[in-house]
This record gives structure tokens, C-alpha cells and sequence, in this order.
């Protein structure tokens, strides 16, 4: 189980920082940093910038996305924001609006 | 008093704060929520709030069906049903709706403010708002 869940109930409208992983699947607005893997389920929604390690997105996100890994955006996501990575996948279904911006 | 029914058993989503995580803002909604971290702001909240030893909750306001603490809260505390301190926990605020159970070794530190119907052999039968400063 992920270190910090925050289940499809809970609205965070704040900051939320951890060390560890971070499943989403209620709301958080305001920023979103973890130092491991972000994962916004279905039914997750986040306004807000993300920064983490390696993520997966089949939610909704409003907000620029930073990974130190991959972002794997699953089919039913939602992002509008700009999206930094060292790889990216946006899968058939996904729907994306912004800027991809690759280290290479 | 009853002890060790502090878990509530309801299927509802839980909710967590890793040991690692950090929130700082308002925290609100449906289902249980536990706190192994830090979370800094109100919290209201349908469903029970339980902050794990080492975990640390500070706010004006904690709404919550139910609080269990074994780690740190400071916070005005309005529940429905029951606040728990465990041993070795600590709880600093007032206390109002519901009840408030201290285990041997627990630390609290405000007042505690609920309605009850004191036995008729007490002169009782008439709702009391006793007022107690621990």
C-alpha cells in the first residue's frame, strides 16, 4: 500500500509533500510534491502542479507536471497543463492539452 | 470505560498521511483518515480521524464523527461520537459534542464541554452542561 492515500472522499486545498508515494484518489488543489511515484487514479482530481518521480495519471489534472521518471498518462486521464519528463506514454483514450517538454 | 474500540468498522474510504508526508491546508470530505505525518489545518471530516504515534495534527478546528490520537493534535475538537487519547498520545484543545476517553499515560489538556442527563438519585433529570478543567 502506498505511504499516502488520499481516498476518493477527501479534498485536500492545500499543500501535500512527501518523501514517499502518493496515490490520489479524491481532490487536492494547491501543489503536490513527492520525492517517489504519483499516482491519480480514475475519479482523482487534482488542480494543482505535481513534482515527483515516476507517475501515472488516469485522472483529471489541471496543473504543470514535473517527473524525475516517466509520466504514463492511462486512457480516461485528463491533463491540461505542461508535462516535463525523461519519457512520456499517453495512452489511446488519454486527453491531453499542453506543452511536452523531454530531457534529451 | 470501554477500550480498544477505537477502530471504527465502517467500509468507508480511507484515507492516509504517510509517516513522510506533509499537508498544509484544509483537509475536508468523506471517510476515515489517518495521520502517520503531519497535516497542518482544519479538518472537517464524516468519518474518523486517527493519528498514528508520530503522527502530528495542528489546527483552529478538527471536525470529525470520531478522533483516536496516539500521536500528537492540538486543535478545538467537535465530534460526534467520541475522542480517544491513547497512552503516551497527546491532545491539547477543548472538546464539544461528543465524549472524551483518557488512557493511563495519555496527556490532554483543555476543557471538555458535552451534554448528559445526570441520574435521578443525583438531583438529576435535567440536561447539565458541566464544566471541567483537567
Amino acid at each position: 500500500m502506498a505511504s499516502t492515500v488520499i481516498g476518493a472522499g477527501i479534498t485536500i486545498d492545500g499543500d501535500l509533500t512527501t518523501d514517499d508515494d502518493v496515490v490520489i484518489q479524491g481532490t487536492v488543489r494547491g501543489k503536490l510534491t513527492a520525492k517517489d511515484g504519483v499516482v491519480v487514479e480514475q475519479g482523482g482530481v487534482v488542480e494543482a502542479d505535481i513534482a515527483g518521480g515516476a507517475m501515472s495519471i488516469a485522472g483529471a489534472v489541471t496543473g504543470n507536471v514535473s517527473s524525475t521518471d516517466r509520466v504514463d498518462l492511462q486512457s480516461g486521464a485528463k491533463v491540461v497543463g505542461n508535462v516535463r519528463a525523461t519519457r512520456i506514454t499517453i495512452a489511446d483514450g488519454a486527453q491531453f492539452k499542453g506543452n511536452v517538454d523531454m530531457d534529451v | 470505560m470501554a477500550q480498544g474500540k477505537t477502530r471504527s468498522t465502517s467500509a468507508a474510504t480511507e484515507g492516509r498521511i504517510g509517516p513522510t508526508a506533509k499537508v498544509r491546508g484544509r483537509v475536508s470530505g468523506e471517510g476515515n483518515l489517518v495521520v502517520a505525518g503531519e497535516l497542518e489545518g482544519n479538518v472537517s471530516l464524516r468519518g474518523e480521524l486517527s493519528i498514528e504515534r508520530g503522527g502530528n495534527v495542528a489546527a483552529d478546528v478538527i471536525e470529525a464523527d470520531s478522533i483516536a490520537v496516539a500521536g500528537t493534535l492540538t486543535g478545538e475538537m467537535r465530534v460526534t461520537g467520541r475522542v480517544h487519547v491513547a497512552a503516551g498520545a497527546a491532545a491539547r484543545g477543548d472538546v464539544s459534542g461528543g465524549a472524551l476517553v483518557l488512557d493511563e499515560g495519555a496527556e490532554f489538556d483543555g476543557r471538555i464541554d458535552n451534554d448528559f442527563t445526570l441520574p435521578p438519585e443525583l438531583g438529576g433529570g435535567s440536561a447539565e452542561r458541566p464544566r471541567r478543567r483537567s
